[in-house]
């Protein structure tokens, strides 16, 4: 059965195969001379090294070489593998046979209908995660230095971002195995469930995106109890600030990076009063100290006041409004991707399961 | 004899509609035999549920003493090729043969390829490329090729042109000559049955019309014209099965075991498809009771 399972998978093993060569291939192509560049622009020194504005400018300075491009290329390639593998590989296994009968072939040998499932499943979930996780190494390697580079402090662009963030988290270290194993039996159990391939693809692919968006939004946040701080408003990195209302009467206050925690993701952030309330009220004396010279407008500021004007973060200072920042902290990183990968391959053992009892019982 | 089919109270529900309800019947082993009825009799439905490609609803169907597609030792003792003779369009015929070998503990290999050669198949050519004809002897090879105790056969020729139906039912009865193995197989063209069936089942609305080898059931079936005679009373022992009737004639095709000795009737033969289309023709309320039904082993 085992051997059967792999002829019949051949197609899929050889397109994956030529899809990791070329990317391989691009990436070995361009890796050595992204590495020089990183160190060229000195930002790759050893040992006690803190140069965030080197390393600002060397990510700042690929965003205008076709590195930018290759790195989205390379992480949108590894985004969407999980859900090619559940659309093209999983929604065909059942709904194929039974939309050509072959079903009545398949299921008619000297072997059980469970085997025959069992085998169809491992080999395809077994494939799938080492397509996508060899994906994710091969990235990982190539895009070392850019990482290095927000280790080191850079921020503020798309090359920039932590590792909580939805393109660093979804395409590094171990989720990308649970979302390919996840995937897969989806599109297996849309397959028995819908027995048309073409629909069953497209559910999938809904499900799937759907379930993509909401993790990281709503439930990944949840994963652990976020940590909480209240901190002097003087004390933040950098903010963004906007006044809004008749006379900038109310105002926002948002935190860019949570201070003293390096990498920390930060989930919310909100100014609050003496009495440690949210609020938006700005205190009287200081809707007269505009935000960017006019009272009522925005702007983003990440060097924290100018020293000598007068300041309207450093007026809500000296006024008690103080920040509180919601985040999860740097050194939970693994924890959360242990979570989310345990989540996604407990979702796909349902499902299995679920097939199980519908091949032996209800199919057909 | 023993039954290599049991079906008791059977029956098969989608959603709201019954594709079989309440069927009872057996199948003897030794023959081969034609299960044949108008579509939407249920054949299909009995077939896919004595391999185990279906669940019954209602009621059991036991095939050579198990239930279907109990175990690997099960499905290996029924073969089974389907409507439409399906096969894997990209897969080669040999890929076929690697599949039936690694699939089957019990595969005859050397069958397997004789058939190939005999048939003149290409072993690297895919299964997608083949003709309507040559599929459905893939698809039989890959059948008979496992060995098993009972083959069964759903509408194996319905798409098939004059010659290659001939040359599959050719091959099927070879099969069935050099291995002694049982067969059901299903149709509603009687003339495809005649060729190859020694033992008949007539399948109307999931109720067996009739059953009974096909040489007894010509033996005892006549056909009877002559002057008209009021509906309701022929003899004892005469059972009319259709009956047509002109003011001054009447058409009657009549079961008996003993001979029509009445001198006002012209007594034909029958031929299988017009025993068949009888039975199929005949009101389900007429079927009678009391009477067993002839050469149904109980």
């Amino acid at each position: 059965m085992i051997r059967l399972s792999l002829l019949q998978f051949r197609a899929q093993v050889v397109s994956a195969v030529i899809t990791m060569v070329v990317y391989a291939a691009v990436l070995a192509a361009t890796g050595p001379h992204l590495a020089s560049m990183y160190t060229a622009d000195g930002v790759g020194c050893h040992g006690g090294c803190h140069g965030g504005a080197a390393a600002d400018y060397f990510t700042g300075s690929l965003i205008r070489t076709p590195y930018l491009v290759l790195y989205l290329l390379s992480v949108g390639i590894i985004l969407l593998a999980p859900a090619v593998i559940g659309l093209f590989w999983g929604a065909p296994l059942i709904a194929r046979e039974l939309e050509t009968g072959t079903d009545a072939l398949a299921w008619n040998q000297s072997v059980t209908r469970t085997r025959w499932l069992a085998v169809k499943l491992t080999t395809g979930v077994v494939t799938a995660m080492a397509v996508t996780e060899a994906l994710c190494l091969m990235q990982s390697w190539w895009a070392a230095p850019i990482g290095r580079a927000v280790g080191d402090g850079a921020s503020g662009t798309v090359l920039a971002q932590g590792r909580f963030t939805q393109l660093v988290f979804d395409t590094h270290g171990v989720t990308p195995l649970g979302y390919a194993a996840f995937a897969f039996t989806l599109g297996v159990t849309a397959g028995a469930v819908i027995r048309r391939t073409i629909p069953a693809m497209a559910v999938t692919l809904a499900i799937f995106a759907a379930l993509q968006v909401a993790m990281p939004l709503w439930i990944r946040p949840n994963l652990a109890p976020a940590d909480h701080t209240v901190l002097s408003v003087a004390s933040l990195g950098g903010v963004a600030e906007a006044q809004s209302g008749p006379g900038g009467t109310s105002f926002t206050l948002t935190a860019l990076s949570v201070p003293g925690q390096p990498g920390a993701w930060l989930l919310s952030s909100g100014p609050v009063n003496a009495a440690g309330q949210a609020t938006s009220s700005t205190p009287a004396a200081c809707t007269s100290v505009g935000t960017a010279g006019s009272g009522v407008g925005g702007k983003e500021s990440s060097n924290g006041p100018v020293p000598g004007a007068p300041s309207f973060v450093g007026c809500l200072a000296s006024h008690s409004i103080r920040e509180t920042i919601t985040y999860q902290p740097a050194s939970r990183y693994w924890r959360f991707q242990a979570t989310e990968t345990g989540i996604y391959l407990a979702l796909a053992l349902v499902l299995a399961g679920y097939c199980f009892r519908r091949l032996s019982r209800h199919l057909s | 004899m023993n039954a290599v089919i049991t079906a008791s109270g059977l029956g098969k529900r989608y959603r709201r509609t019954w594709a079989l309800r309440d069927c009872t019947l057996t199948i003897p082993d030794g023959h081969v035999i034609g299960l044949v009825g108008p579509n939407g009799a249920g054949k299909t439905t009995l077939l896919r549920l004595a391999t185990g490609m279906l669940t019954p609803t209602r009621g059991t169907i036991t095939v050579l003493g198990a239930r279907p597609a109990a175990g690997p030792a099960q499905l290996a003792r029924v073969g089974f090729v389907a409507q439409d003779t399906p096969v894997y369009a990209r897969m080669t015929v040999a890929d076929h043969l690697r599949l039936g070998a690694w699939l089957n503990p019990g595969w005859d290999g050397t069958l397997a390829r004789q058939r190939i050669g005999q048939l003149g198949l290409d072993p690297k050519q895919r299964a997608g490329s083949l003709s309507g004809g040559q599929r459905a002897q893939l698809a039989l090879t890959l059948a008979l090729a496992k060995r098993p105790e009972l083959l069964i056969l759903d509408e194996p020729v319905a798409a098939l042109d004059p010659l290659a139906r001939r040359e599959f039912l050719q091959g099927l009865m070879e099969a069935v000559a050099g291995h002694g193995l049982s067969v059901v197989l299903s149709s509603h063209l009687v003339a495809d049955l005649e060729r190859v069936c020694d033992y008949l089942i007539v399948l109307v609305a999931s109720q067996v019309r009739v059953a009974g080898d096909a040489g007894e059931l010509l033996a005892s079936h006549h056909r009877l014209s002559g002057p008209r005679r009021a509906p309701g009373t022929m003899p004892a022992g005469q059972e009319v099965i259709t009956e047509s009737h002109t003011d001054k004639q009447s058409n009657l095709l009549v079961r008996t075991d003993g001979p029509v000795l009445d001198p006002a009737w012209t007594v034909k033969p029958v031929s299988l498809e017009d025993l068949v289309l009888a039975y199929m023709s005949r009101a389900a309320s007429q079927t009678p009771t009391a009477r067993p039904q002839l050469g149904v082993v109980s």
